[in-house]
């Protein structure tokens, strides 16, 4: 009995050590010490798979570079014209097409445009490195969506500016000055609220008929999964709040009556808070509209604000454009 | 709330009766302190403590450092007063009050008073032992283990005085337990055929409270099953001891608004296995083997989980007439093995120190050293951290997570040899070990460490009736690895110590004692992100060090456990050539302790 005892308890002891000693060695703990210590040196110097591109068609450009190890790298492609960025990053000892592959798209409003674009490779671990390139883009990226509008057109009476209070300045309109995120032209909506001193400067209602039907046609009526898209330029200056509200044709006639038809609006608004052209999106459930409201979207209005609570006396000018309003399914618009 | 439960119960169990007893303070065991014919009774014991010391500071930094303070005065006046109670045969509660006051401290200000330990303890239906409150836990070195410091091989008797005062403080004992507060449950059974005996050991506590917000209650619990069989062969002595142990720390996903923690299982088997015991010589087969597992979970969900295995095996032999036992292992610990309750350190590195955390001309943090480490308690704990926490290569980089670090494969041997009462005193540690699994590269790191100790009682050796005792100890350590340039790894470190305890009238001791670090080479230092998950390996680790700590001075021994010591100590830093932050401490101070 003894033995018996002896030999389960032997038996058990000699199972566990051998299964002991039995680890996971095909991996090194923490980062390699060559990328994080090791000398810097560029194998292969940065080149492009092509230096004409028509991104419309589908065509990419694949750049290339190759490092003696692994490390941070950023490729910045501008728009010599329309100063878009698109900005490639990666931690890796191989550029190329898995990780550095350009379909058109933009990181920094603007798009591209056909334009020539310069492309920098720089290492910040490397203050001293830097290579360059050329790339001419001869066409642009095809975005896919449902276009609401993105102002190209002559809209007529499409869009109805509200200027009730006289405070929007001439200059309110479609612009074609250069600044435009898409194409050529966006709309600006520009005015002081110093004549009837409430939070209203003025508005534009873009009635979906600009899209070519009475109700907005749209890429899904899912709210949950229908986003909508635009961009919107702001110059920082304070106190104004951008407002877009979605209209739904409560009384089935076909066109936006004010005080009739219900509308939509997301929570808070856009206060204009920051510099340049910001990508505004969000789904079509988060303004809390129904599958059946948004298949009857009679219009679109937007409207500039002139925050109340905060502005001097007098008030401070205030102003936004917007531009590329579309609708995606699935997910806001990739750039 | 526990405590303030306890603190009721004690008050009233103070209020029924007083006997002075004698009775050790800070007593972290189940075991009974009195017979259970002593009943009803109250007792006073505990310690008390006066520290005054002036430190100047020396050396190149000041030269160019107008802002470091040139000299400090401090020190504290203490008194803990250990209330035991015996209400009857089979209970027994203890509290300790602790009275402080920072020197210089007046009419009220920088006086403390706190409640230090807490505990109840007793016997149930005659068969199982409980205590609730706080409590010293050890189980195995590689479940439920509080492992030595680094920074000393052999103490001088000079530098006793401050390490005991940083071992009270932070509950340290001589059984690498850990203090926690919780409840702990013990029995045993005596077998009349095959096993001789069986004991279960179990505890819970409460390591972390919660935040109510994201922090979880953390708890950590164990249980050990310890038992040994009869004489298999009563001619060669041969029998066994073995234990199952299970160390669980884990958070409670019910407190406060927390929704993620941890779970850190460890399971080990170990086995002391006399192959024979004879007259003069016996053999032992001697080790533990398990696995860990950690995981990190939001809700009921498993976010990470990993395990890995640990193994320590080896032999012991033991030349009784010789007075000499060799043990030598094969230690094989997975990169991924992980106890919190076995490898949180004693030191914490980051801690701020309490005497000049800062130094020189840019404020640049000050490096613990063998001055720190031998003197603040600040830098010392007793809890638990879950993850690896940092480390001096210069003082310990085998094995800077005691026997459990993990990531350590070869051979770890110890030859002691003599006791006290012997002329020679010695023990030699040698660990021979290589990583498992590479840290930043697939090159593996070897280490060397050699640790020896002598104590010669010269007073035995010419049979003089006073004391006469020369301390000796020694570290060695090398680490290397190959590899391209900078994967390469060449760093050694040795630290020396000396003391000497001369006892020149009865009671009264001249001391002397001498501590030396030198470390040179590189390493990198791995900073640990979460658990034992390397972050970064922030810079390389160069180093070209010197320190040293001399101390000279007297002891008085009134009795065993009250003593005064008055020393001068003198400390040196010397990090690389020309370093304008070299810098050096003069230290003179007395130490009043009693233990009533």
């Amino acid at each position: 009995m003894k033995k018996s005892i002896y030999y389960i308890i032997s038996s058990l002891a000699i199972i566990l050590i051998i299964s002991s000693c039995d680890h996971k060695t095909d991996i090194y703990d923490g980062p390699n010490l060559i990328d994080r210590f090791g000398e810097f040196i560029v194998i292969d110097s940065l080149s492009q798979s092509r230096t004409t591109v028509d991104f419309s068609t589908g065509e990419d450009v694949v750049f290339t570079a190759k490092f003696n190890k692994n490390i941070d790298w950023i490729i910045e492609i501008t728009g010599t014209e329309s100063g878009a960025k698109k900005i490639i990053e990666g931690f890796n000892k191989d550029i190329d097409a898995s990780n550095a592959k350009w379909t058109g798209g933009t990181t920094e409003l603007p798009f591209f445009k056909n334009e020539i674009c310069s492309v920098r490779l720089t290492v910040p671990e490397e203050p001293d490195f830097v290579d360059s390139a050329f790339v001419e883009i001869t066409g642009t990226k095809i975005y896919e969506g449902t276009l609401f509008t993105d102002f190209e057109a002559e809209p007529g009476q499409n869009i109805d500016l509200g200027n009730f209070e006289f405070e929007l300045t001439p200059n309110s309109g479609r612009k074609m000055d250069g600044l435009a995120a898409q194409g050529e032209t966006y709309y600006l909506l520009e005015g002081t609220d110093n004549v009837v001193s409430n939070f209203f400067v003025g508005l534009i209602n873009i009635n979906s008929t600009i899209a070519g039907s009475t109700y907005a046609p749209l890429p899904t009526y899912v709210p949950e999964d229908l986003f909508f898209n635009c961009f919107i330029y702001s110059d920082g200056g304070p106190h104004g709040i951008a407002v877009i509200q979605f209209v739904f044709d409560t009384n089935d006639n076909g066109q936006f009556d004010d005080g009739v038809d219900q509308t939509f609006q997301i929570e808070g608004d856009f206060p204009l808070n920051w510099v340049g052209w910001r990508h505004i999106k969000h789904s079509m459930a988060d303004v809390n509209i129904s599958q059946a409201q948004l298949e009857k979207l009679v219009s679109i209005r937007v409207l500039l604000i002139s925050d109340k609570n905060a502005k001097p006396t007098p008030p401070l000018q205030v102003d936004f454009g917007i531009d590329y309003m579309i609708f995606t399914q699935g997910a806001p618009l990739e750039l | 709330m526990m405590k303030n439960t306890l603190h009721k119960i004690l008050a009233i169990v103070c209020l029924t009766g007083f006997q002075f007893g004698s009775l050790l303070a800070q007593d972290g065991s189940a075991l009974p302190t009195e017979k259970e014919k002593d009943e009803k009774r109250i007792r006073f014991n505990g310690l008390g403590r006066s520290i005054l010391s002036q430190n100047t500071v020396t050396g190149d930094v000041l030269e160019s450092d107008t802002n470091t303070l040139r000299q400090i005065t401090d020190g504290e006046f203490l008194l803990d007063l250990a209330i035991n109670a015996t209400p009857n045969k089979k209970t027994e509660v203890q509290s300790i009050l602790r009275l402080r006051n920072e020197f210089g401290g007046f009419y009220g200000a920088g006086v403390t008073v706190e409640v230090r330990e807490l505990w109840a303890r007793g016997i149930i239906a005659d068969r199982f032992r409980y205590r609730v409150g706080d409590m010293d836990v050890a189980m195995t070195p590689y479940t439920f283990f509080n492992p030595n410091e680094e920074g000393t091989v052999n103490e001088a008797a000079a530098f006793i005085p401050f390490k005991d005062v940083i071992n009270y403080e932070q509950f340290y004992s001589p059984n690498n337990t850990r203090r926690v507060q919780g409840a702990q449950m013990d029995f045993g059974l005596n077998f009349s055929k095959i096993l001789d005996e069986l004991e279960f050991k179990s505890f819970i506590a409460r390591v972390r409270g919660t935040d109510f917000f994201t922090v979880p209650t953390r708890f950590t619990s164990g249980g050990q099953l310890n038992f040994s069989t009869d004489k298999l062969s009563d001619s060669l002595g041969t029998m066994g001891k073995f234990g199952i142990n299970l160390a669980h720390t884990f958070d409670d996903l019910q407190s406060g608004n927390a929704t993620s923690g941890i779970r850190n299982t460890v399971f080990s088997f170990n086995f002391d296995v006399t192959i024979f015991n004879k007259k003069n010589t016996s053999l032992n087969l001697i080790g533990e083997t398990g696995q860990s597992n950690l995981t990190s979970r939001r809700d009921s969900l498993t976010l990470s989980e990993e395990d890995d295995t640990f193994l320590d095996i080896g032999l012991k032999l033991n030349l009784k007439p010789q007075k000499l036992s060799i043990i030598a292992s094969f230690i094989d610990v997975g990169p991924d093995f992980f106890s919190m309750g076995a490898q949180s350190k004693r030191v914490d590195f980051n801690a701020n120190k309490t005497y000049l955390n800062r130094i020189g001309v840019d404020d640049v943090l000050r490096t613990p050293s063998i001055f720190d480490l031998s003197r603040d308690r600040a830098l010392y704990t007793f809890r638990l951290s879950d993850q690896l926490m940092a480390y001096d290569p210069r003082f310990s980089n085998t094995m800077p997570y005691g026997t459990a670090t993990p990531n350590r494969r070869g051979i770890n041997t110890t030859i002691n040899y003599g006791n006290a009462d012997d002329f020679i005193e010695a023990e030699l540690k040698a660990a021979f070990l290589n990583e498992i699994r590479g840290q930043g590269t697939f090159e593996l790191k070897s280490f060397t460490l050699l640790r020896a100790s002598a104590n010669f009682n010269f007073h035995k050796l010419i049979n003089w009736e006073n004391k006469l005792r020369l301390t000796l100890g020694y570290q060695y350590e090398q680490t290397n690895r190959g590899g391209i340039d900078v994967e390469v790894i060449d760093l050694n470190s040795n630290l020396i110590e000396a003391g000497l305890e001369v006892e020149l009238f009865t009671d009264f001791e001249l001391l002397f004692g001498t501590k030396m670090l030198t470390a040179k080479g590189n390493e990198y230092i791995p900073l640990y992100a979460d658990f034992n998950n390397i972050q970064d390996f922030p810079s390389q680790y160069v180093v070209d060090d010197t320190e040293s700590l001399i101390a000279a001075g007297l002891r008085y021994n009134f009795k065993k456990g009250i003593y005064l010591t008055v020393q001068y100590q003198s400390f040196t830093s010397q990090r690389g050539q020309n370093n304008p932050n070299n810098y050096g401490f003069n230290q003179f101070f007395a130490i009043y302790n009693m233990n009533f």
